[in-house]
């Protein structure tokens, strides 16, 4: 039985870290979409968690551990400089400020060769990640999201998506719940790419771009972000799609452009609105919908 | 000073394709409340098949209308299969972004299996082979068409929006959906068309970008993607006077960020640019002259 | 739990990656990017050369009753997916050897893999420095910039005696970063001052800021390191721009590909670049590989292509002589041993970093066809 499972390990290894590793990631961005923010930045941040990390690991011979901490405590501590002032946006704003963040750092780590190795990247990173160590962090990651669900800053939180001029005045200081979470993002997605960076024994700028940023929001928005496990149901979904559809060849990118056009069509709750068949609980969520899009166009 | 006056031709020239494909992209905000992030697709599909109509031996002006009515096919079709369905259905408006770039990735799955992955040129035209020489700044033909197919097709558009009642119609949906509905406008139809003007521009952008630079391929709406999301914000989301001037403004900007500073920081410019704006003025530079959208 | 979860993994993998084997057959990878983005662009001709030299070396019976099995998979021009690809081939497909990847990003992530597994990996177009460095089973066919440019300025510096000169790189493209490096080195061990250095990116179409500024300094050749459809489009707006014709244009080795002057048009006269292989190379080996591809692709093969075409032969070349491809050290060694086979690139060696001794050529388009200028 143990023999199986390692020679799926030997042949699927990857897989299953990539799995653990988005699965963190799409934690990281449900976050911030928790706190109705429409993040382009985590490229940007996976990029300081990365380069910092395999900076310190490297040149300093600083333990893994530590490094990857400091990986997402930058990142985090980035968020909140950047946070200040572009958590003023809203919505659409909000975002391609988050989307120039990205594009900015993609452009800095292009030109600081001494540090990134500008497009060459890095080369001969060690890998330290081990799969346990993204496992442990992918179940930290559903806890925490569990536990904030259940929080009085959770709940919070909920009060501020549906309203933040009502919870406002209701005593719920929006900036300070909204900036914390986008924090708390930044920090989770720091880590990601610092553990990212020390797997494939590479990194280069290319890989923190707009791609990345789309991917990673796909994630919980594919599986549904109002459902606890939907960012990992999306982040396992998107991340084997593509190993499914291999057979498919030339086909693939259409069927994989197809498929999450129809998801988004027939379950337009993401994925997870499947197992939740609950009458009240879709009446529910509609309101809440339709309360949303008058919020927006008062915005607009 | 040569060299000055050159660099502006060059920011004129493309900075005015950059200003029909964000004109589209606004106009989706504007009406909508949509970024539709398939924009991009429409501008590679209609490069494409604009290529297809010029190898058929098509004059330069035909194939710009093919490419235009390529690319708002694939608007309309887009509407109706796609954004409206999930409007009808309740889908957030997250929902729509991620189904947009869904619908990006098929449709340069599309060209791939119909154009090929090669980056492919227009025929020569006897256009580009005309090079005017002022003092020591070089025209092109093909630049001056470029400029004057943009500023006509932004004309048109101008016109078609507040002279004729489909543009009231869609200027009163801008304005509120209910409003529209109470009035006896057709919303339904009015979005269409909106969705149509908005891919017949990214389209014909695409032809632009085409005959221009010689660079047809699946993937060239990326980039345009970018820079079309760059020149929204720069003149405000929805704001379409602001996306003229945005789209002159960032060809500029790049080239003059080239001349004067660095190639190598160009996009840092451009998106540091962009992050100051969004924090100071986040309704756009243009946001002053033309408070109505739409 | 577990086991049952994996059986039902394997099984349903099995599914889509079973290739039915007979007891004389030989399976090898053939991992490019046939989708996502521009790396596609240099993956499907990849892709299709290795498929024609494997359906080639199978027909001609050249290795008796032993028969390649090319399995291409298509890593999407993602790291992380070519790392995928790489493990089950290897611990599922039992593959002897890898055709690839198409980006030195994914060789750099999925080689070390392939090295560990003792099983040889020919790269095609993987030119950055380090590749082969990753272990004793990486090799690749494709000439490496240092190889090749150092000839073509030689012969710009004999023809021309040019004093200063201007750079045009991408400066997001790993492989273009790396030509840059090179050429740099070799413009200043010249003496020739570098009057002006631009960048570019990815996805760029316009570069006439860029070269407005570069005219400016009146440079006596320009060195471009750019694919060849971007290379194109620097040359053709440089013209119209006013560059002169006796401001030579010097391109870097992704140049080589008929794409020029199809893009370029008469622009493209005069361009020089050094590359280990081009289109009109005048061997049998490479007038058969070009005129089988034509024929069966219906378009021109490049650069790239011919590498990936000689990577199979190489290795075919290696099997027979290493007698099967049950010892994996043999069968590296064999392909170490690799001594003036004759290919679509002329007559290759590895030395003894793994690297491919080839011919360096210096190429001049003439008429819209690259001409043989300088080498053999």
């Amino acid at each position: 039985m143990i023999g199986l499972f390692e020679e799926f390990l030997s042949s699927y290894g990857n897989v299953v870290d990539l799995c653990l590793l988005n699965i963190l990631l799409a934690y990281g961005v449900w976050l911030a979409l928790s706190g109705n923010m429409f993040t382009l930045g985590t490229g940007g941040f996976m990029a300081l968690g990365a380069y910092s990390s395999v900076f310190f690991t490297t040149q300093t011979g600083m333990p893994f551990s530590f490094a990857v901490l400091i990986g997402g405590l930058l990142a985090g501590g980035a968020a909140l400089i950047i946070g200040l002032p572009v958590l003023r946006l809203r919505g659409d704003y909000f975002m391609l400020a988050t989307f120039a963040f990205t594009e900015v750092v993609r452009v800095i780590a292009l030109n600081w060769e001494s540090v990134t190795g500008g497009a060459i990247g890095i080369v001969g990173i060690p890998r330290y990640t081990e799969t346990w160590q993204l496992a442990l962090l992918a179940i930290a990651a559903v806890y925490f999201a569990y536990a904030l669900r259940h929080s009085h800053f959770g709940r919070s939180i909920a009060a501020i998506r549906q309203d933040d001029v009502m919870s406002q005045t209701m005593g719920i200081n929006v900036l300070a719940h909204r900036l914390t979470l986008f924090g708390a993002s930044a920090f989770v997605c720091g880590i990601a790419g610092a553990m990212a960076a020390h797997l494939n024994f590479f990194i280069g700028p290319t890989d923190f771009g707009l791609l990345r940023s789309v991917d990673a929001l796909s994630y919980p928005i594919l599986g549904g972000f109002n459902a606890l496990l939907g960012p990992l149901v999306g982040a396992i979904f998107t991340t084997l799609l593509p190993e499914f559809l291999r057979f498919s060849n030339q086909w693939r990118e259409i069927l994989m452009g197809l498929l999450v056009i129809l998801v988004v069509l027939y379950l337009p709750g993401g994925a997870m609105s499947l197992l939740q068949s609950d009458r009240l609980a879709r009446i529910f969520r509609r309101r809440l919908i339709e309360r949303h899009s008058i919020e927006q166009r008062a915005e607009s | 000073m040569e060299v000055f006056a050159q660099q502006i031709v060059n920011g004129l020239s493309i900075g005015s394709i950059y200003a029909v494909f964000a004109i589209g992209c606004t106009l989706i905000f504007g009406v909508l409340n949509i970024i539709n992030l398939a924009q991009g697709a429409f501008l590679m599909i209609g490069a494409c098949v604009g290529l297809e109509a010029a190898r058929f031996g098509l004059p330069l002006p035909v194939t710009l209308l093919v490419a235009a009515f390529g690319g708002g096919l694939l608007g309309v079709l887009s509407e109706q299969f796609m954004f409206r369905p999930l409007r009808k259905a309740g889908g957030h408006r997250w929902m729509g972004l991620v189904a947009s770039l869904a619908l990006a990735r098929l449709l340069v799955g599309v060209a791939q299996e119909i154009f090929g992955t090669e980056v492919q040129a227009y025929p020569r035209s006897s256009m580009s082979a005309i090079i005017w020489q002022i003092g020591g700044v070089r025209i092109q033909a093909l630049q001056l068409f470029i400029i004057a197919a943009a500023v006509v097709l932004m004309l048109l558009f101008a016109f078609i929006l507040q002279r004729t009642s489909l543009g009231r119609a869609i200027r009163t949906v801008a304005f509120s959906e209910d409003v529209a509905r109470i009035v006896g406008v057709r919303v339904e139809s009015a979005t269409l068309v909106t969705f149509f003007i908005a891919g017949a521009l990214a389209g014909a952008a695409g032809l632009l970008l085409g005959v221009l630079f010689n660079v047809v391929s699946p993937f060239m709406g990326d980039s345009a993607l970018v820079k079309g999301l760059t020149v929204m914000i720069l003149g405000g989301l929805g704001n379409i006077p602001g996306a003229v001037a945005g789209g002159f403004l960032l060809g500029l900007l790049e080239v003059f960020s080239v001349a004067y500073v660095s190639s190598a920081f160009r996009d840092a410019i451009g998106f540091g640019l962009i992050f100051l704006i969004l924090l100071v003025k986040p309704t756009g530079l243009f946001s002053g002259f033309e408070e109505r959208r739409a | 739990m577990r086991s049952t979860l994996a059986t039902i993994l394997l099984a349903a993998s099995g599914l889509f990656m079973g290739t039915i084997v007979q007891a004389k057959d030989v399976k090898v990878g053939i991992v490019q990017s046939t989708s996502g983005g521009s790396a596609a662009l240099y993956g499907i001709m990849q892709k299709n050369a290795a498929e024609l030299a494997i359906a080639e070396i199978n027909a001609s019976g050249a290795l008796g009753d032993i028969k390649l099995v090319g399995i291409h998979q298509d890593d999407a021009g993602d790291r992380g997916q070519t790392v995928n690809i790489f493990q089950r081939l290897i611990s599922q497909e039992k593959v002897k050897a890898i055709f690839g990847p198409t980006l030195t990003n994914s060789a750099f992530a999925a080689d070390p893999l392939a090295q560990r597994a003792k099983v040889p990996v020919i790269a095609s177009s993987n030119t950055a420095p380090g590749v082969t460095a990753m272990g004793d089973f990486i090799f690749r066919t494709c000439a490496t910039e240092p190889m090749v440019f150092p000839g073509v300025l030689d012969y710009v510096i004999k023809k021309r005696a040019p004093k200063t000169s201007a750079q045009i790189y991408g400066i997001d493209d790993m492989l273009m970063k790396t030509a840059y490096d090179v050429h740099k080195k070799a413009l200043e061990k010249a003496g020739i001052k570098i009057v002006a250095t631009e960048t570019f990116q990815k996805g760029d179409v316009d570069y006439s800021a860029q070269l407005t500024k570069i005219k400016a300094a009146n440079p006596d050749i320009v060195v471009i390191g750019g694919l060849a459809e971007e290379t194109a489009n620097i040359v053709r707006q440089a013209r119209q721009l006013g560059i002169p014709a006796s401001t030579i244009m010097l391109g870097a080795n992704a140049a080589i590909s008929t794409k020029l002057h199809d893009l370029a048009g008469p622009a493209a006269e005069g361009f020089l670049v050094g590359s280990g292989w081009f289109i009109g190379y005048d061997s049998p080996k490479n007038k058969a590989f070009v005129e089988a591809y034509r024929a069966k692709y219906n378009t021109n093969p490049d650069t790239f292509a011919a590498q990936a075409y000689a990577a199979v032969y190489v290795f075919a070349d290696a099997l027979k002589r290493a007698g099967g491809a049950d010892d994996p050290v043999k069968l590296r060694d064999a392909i170490a041993a690799t001594k003036d086979l004759d290919t679509s690139l002329g007559k290759i060696s590895f030395d003894a970093s793994r690297e491919p001794v080839l011919s360096a050529k210096v190429l001049e388009l003439k008429d819209g066809k690259f001409v043989l200028v300088s080498g053999d």
